[in-house]
């Protein structure tokens, strides 16, 4: 394969030695102290991978559901491109659709790859380039992700600062091919897709190890703290300082200058989505407030004296919304400064006065040095006079404005989850609020209705009123992040995961956008837990799984154990912490089956395909940032499922379980072509409901590899929850038979009955792979 | 907004082409009585929405019989049919649906087909607007009607945002157009 990364620095002390003038070519990279051979694709460029790329497109589809019909992408446009219409620079409806979701994965690796650089960049500052980076105890397989893809261990920080350099470029090269009149192809969009996830795995990989190694978070630690996550967690005595968004170190300013003041007494810090994860890991005594989703109802609720955002799903009008409560607000990143006065070089005493004085609603503070102290000072300075103020209607007040209702549906329309906000307005005209109560509880809070409502009703806050007693009982203990998973645990699990009798790896993961409230991600995740699957979690899904209490009052954090083994609900942490849910499966290849991962992307990830019976749901994914993640596990052959809001993204991943062809494995020992059954079935999936989830999620562990004991685990399942959902025994179970010990035993005669119905043959099992090169002995 | 061929969720607006209005039943009697081999899909979200004694379920079951159109459920809707003691139709996921219409020779849940054209209705207001524009764009070979009470516009025929009533009233004469109701 070609090898054309390359790049160049003046001075570089690395792990790998001290290097004047370096020049790395990709091939020429050498880890002295890493005895294991470079494989043949170490840094991939954008075509290195094709081929193993085109293998899994093959096999699975893109099935698209053009979002838009029309490019307005450059000026010879709009184009039509319904139809088999072509736009003026010569694109058809299917490549322009790859095109967008190349787009998508592009801006999605860009924020976590920008938000990489931002924490190697900084922890360079405050620690030194040569500070090590540690994964944790009992991780001999250092940073496995980007071991695989870059050949390289990143052993310190500046390490990870050339892996970035490596990922950048990449990212460049697939933001390129979407201009105009560059890829034609869908299938060139489609692997440049898949590379620009590789590359997002990569960069969160290695985000997370820097601030793993460097800010005192938990290391690989099944054992990680329970801390408190709720809306009603949040202690109002004192001075509540709200953080939001994905990077820890504006936050982590806060909590140390509360630490380092003891004013634990006086002020607190509660977060919302992967910042909350990461100040938790940090400090557990800081809480986790809840998902993105809960950003305006908290907000608007006035209970946070000071806002402080960071980057990534912070709410844009996040300015507008904190001085409707007359919070003062801050921003830190220079990603998201959101229109405030630039008070970075000011001293603390004059941007504090200002802030609390009400002269400057906000300030952009790029110094997070700062924003700790500016942060505490203010929060502590205002809330006095803020816990008298009240922000909400009484329901009184609602009552009387609900009156004036046009009936005209807007409300109804602008709802992304389709929820009737009008009936439960009328209701309210009468004095019953128990409707705009169930609204809430499935409302994203998105306040498009309020956008939409002729009236301008503060519909959102209007739900908040009447769902009072909920946030109040919103009091949850959750376990934080833990990172990496030990090789230990792999050492236990690795040959039950790859034989099949521990079911599956699930792990929920991703955003807020649930169609139906955050139970759901509970119930899934609880459905399989107690059928000895793993599941592990992170990000927000990690949130709304731990916000449900069973009947002694415990969280699934809090009833099962958070080590990586049957039965156990771990949570690895923030978005950037999903690469250790991918490590996982890439360790199983190296320590089970002693596989080199070094530089090896596609024999790594053939192995992962055939055997390791992983599955990622994201059941409320929203961003482009779940979509560059759902196309990191793509390439290693993981097959995610979505939430039905996850069909905007506009293409699935599908088999087809009638070709034959498109299942066909090389069995290694023997170089035959040999039919297997189809598993797993897809790899890019939105389900309808909870019940087809669930049903799929049993479906798509299914690996050709599975032993006869671990099939039949596996389909008596798969079994099971089809009845259990669909209220049916399932017709295609015969197919997953190979022979008599893949049959559950209780199940034996209706399967026997299913197999001489459909002339059921016994199969091989093979050692399977998709790849030539992997026959032993080479090709017949 | 009611009784307007515009999508009904905002945003939802579609591209060059969108679909005529079904403010009548009269319409669609070409169509139906063109079509070979019709596809009813069904969506989970039909298994809670009353029309007439029953729900919307119900309706499916008359509507199959009466016009000998198997039935394809979506998002484990299945498990109502088969309580309400009806064998005939089979389970598959709206995506999957919306992949393998793409393809012409397809044969159909049942092996009936290749279908040539689909009634919709059910599945989540989104998720059924995008597999129908797969089936729009992809899918050409298909006509297809969508008895939702909103608007869909990526297909041939839709109704127009309906006021509940029409609506259910209207299905009853599409039921009568295809031979049943009596
Ligand atoms: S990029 Fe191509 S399809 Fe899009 S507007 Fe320009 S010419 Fe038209
Ligand atoms: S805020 Fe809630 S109810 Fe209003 S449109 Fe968004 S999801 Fe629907
Ligand atoms: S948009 Fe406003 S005025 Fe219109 S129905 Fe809804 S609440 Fe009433």
């Amino acid at each position: 394969m070609k090898k054309k990364a390359y790049f160049k620095a003046d001075e570089a002390k690395t792990g790998l030695g001290v290097f004047k003038g370096l020049e790395v070519r990709i091939g020429q990279i050498v880890d002295d102290e890493w005895d294991e051979p470079m494989g043949p694709t170490p840094m991939p460029n954008p075509t290195t991978l094709r081929a193993w790329d085109h293998k899994l497109l093959t096999k699975y589809q893109p099935s698209y559901m053009p979002y838009c019909q029309v490019c307005c992408l450059c000026t010879f446009g709009k184009c039509d491109l319904t139809g088999d219409k072509r736009g003026a620079c010569g694109i058809d409806m299917k490549a322009q659709q790859a095109r967008i979701v190349l787009a998508a994965a592009n801006i999605g690796c860009s924020a976590h790859l920008a938000h990489a650089r931002h924490l190697v960049d900084h922890l360079i500052e405050e620690y030194g380039p040569r500070t090590a980076l540690i994964q944790g105890p009992g991780t001999e397989i250092h940073a496995p992700v980007s071991s695989l893809v870059t050949g390289m261990r990143p052993r310190y920080l500046e390490d990870a600062s050339l892996i970035l350099d490596y990922c950048e470029s990449q990212l460049a090269h697939t933001l390129s091919a979407t201009h105009t009149g560059q890829e034609g192809s869908w299938l060139d969009f489609e692997s440049k897709v898949l590379h620009a996830g590789m590359v997002d795995q990569v960069s969160m990989e290695i985000a997370d190890l820097v601030q793993i190694s460097t800010l005192g978070f938990p290391q690989a630690d099944p054992e990680a703290p329970l801390v408190e996550s709720g809306i009603g967690m949040m202690d109002t005595n004192k001075a509540i300082i709200l953080t939001i968004g994905h990077n820890i170190v504006p936050a982590a300013s806060i909590t140390d200058y509360i630490t380092e003041k003891r004013v634990g007494d006086e002020v607190e810090v509660g977060g919302m989505c992967c910042t909350a994860w990461d100040i938790t890991r940090r400090d557990p005594k800081a809480k986790v407030i809840g998902p993105i989703s809960w950003q305006l109802r908290y907000i608007r609720s006035g209970k946070a004296d000071v806002i402080v955002v960071d980057e990534q799903c912070v709410r844009t009008d996040v300015v507008t919304e904190a001085k409707k409560v007359k919070a003062p607000i801050i921003s830190t990143s220079d990603k998201a400064v959101m229109g405030l006065p630039d008070r970075t070089d000011d001293d603390v005493a004059s941007i504090v006065e200002e802030l609390v004085s009400g002269k400057i609603d906000g300030a952009y503070i790029s110094d997070h040095h700062k924003v700790g102290e500016v942060a505490t000072k203010v929060a502590l300075a205002v809330k006095p006079k803020r816990r008298k103020m009240k922000f909400f209607p009484s329901k009184k007040q609602i009552q009387k404005m609900a009156m004036e209702c046009k009936k005209c549906s807007e409300c109804i329309r602008a709802c992304p989850n389709d929820q009737n906000v009008m009936e439960a307005v009328l209701a309210a005209q009468t004095g019953n609020f128990e409707p705009l109560r169930d609204v809430y509880r499935n409302c994203i809070g998105c306040a498009r209705c309020e956008s939409a409502c002729p009236n301008d009703y503060d519909l959102h806050s209007w739900m908040v009123v009447a769902a009072e007693a909920d946030c109040k009982d919103e009091t949850y203990m959750v376990r934080t992040g833990r990172g990496a998973i030990q090789d230990t645990e792999i050492r236990n699990v690795g040959q039950p995961i790859v034989f099949g009798e521990i079911p599956g790896v699930i792990a929920h993961v991703g955003c807020a956008n649930y169609p139906g409230g955050g139970k759901d991600v509970h119930d899934m995740a609880e459905e399989f837990a107690k059928r000895r699957y793993i599941i592990v979690t992170s990000g927000c899904a990690a949130i709304s799984a731990g916000h449900v209490r069973d009947e002694n009052g415990q969280s699934i954090y809090e009833r099962r154990s958070g080590e990586f083994d049957a039965g156990c609900v771990l949570n690895v942490g923030s978005c950037v912490s999903n690469p250790h849910i991918a490590g996982a499966a890439i360790k199983i290849a190296a320590i089970f089956a002693k596989r080199n991962l070094r530089g090896n992307y596609a024999e790594i990830a053939d192995y992962i395909h055939n055997r390791v019976g992983a599955v990622g749901i994201s059941w409320g994914a929203m961003s482009q940032k779940a979509a560059s993640i759902a196309a990191g596990f793509w390439r290693l052959g993981v097959p995610v499922i979505v939430g039905p809001h996850g069909s905007k993204y506009r293409r699935m991943l599908i088999g087809n379980p009638d070709d034959e062809r498109a299942w066909t494995v090389y069995d290694a020992r023997t170089g035959d072509r040999v039919v297997t059954a189809p598993g797993p079935e897809h790899l890019f999936y939105a389900a309808e409901t909870v019940a087809e989830a669930n049903v799929m999620t049993a479906k798509l562990v299914l690996r050709p590899n599975d032993t006869g004991k671990g099939r039949s685990i596996k389909l008596s399942h798969y079994i099971d929850i089809h009845e259990k959902n669909y209220g049916f025994f399932p017709e295609d179970v015969w197919k997953y038979i190979r022979r008599d010990t893949d049959i559950p035993i209780t199940l034996k005669d209706k399967i026997l009955a299913q197999m001489k119905e459909n002339k059921w043959k016994e199969k091989r099992i093979p050692d399977p792979t998709l790849l030539k090169e992997q026959i032993i002995g080479g090709e017949k | 907004m009611v009784m307007r061929p515009v999508p009904w969720q905002t945003g939802e607006i579609c591209g060059p082409d969108s679909a005529k209005s079904l403010a009548k039943s009269d319409v669609i009697k070409r169509d139906l009585s063109k079509a070979k081999k019709p596809l009813l899909i069904v969506g989970s979200e039909a298994v809670a929405e009353k029309h007439g004694k029953g729900d919307m379920i119900d309706y499916a079951i008359a509507l199959s019989k009466a016009g000998s159109i198997p039935i394809v459920a979506t998002g484990g809707a299945i498990k109502a049919f088969i309580e309400k003691g009806f064998e005939g139709a089979k389970s598959m996921g709206a995506m999957e649906l919306a992949s393998r219409l793409q393809d012409a020779d397809w044969k159909g849940p049942h092996g009936k087909g290749p279908h040539d054209m689909i009634l919709i209705y059910g599945i989540p207001y989104y998720m059924q607007w995008t597999l129908l524009s797969a089936v729009m764009n992809f899918g050409t070979h298909i006509t297809a009607i969508t008895l939702g009470r909103y608007y869909q516009p990526h297909a041939k025929w839709s109704f127009p945002n309906m006021k509940e009533k029409q609506y259910h009233e209207l299905l009853d004469e599409i039921l009568v157009l295809v031979g049943g109701g009596k």
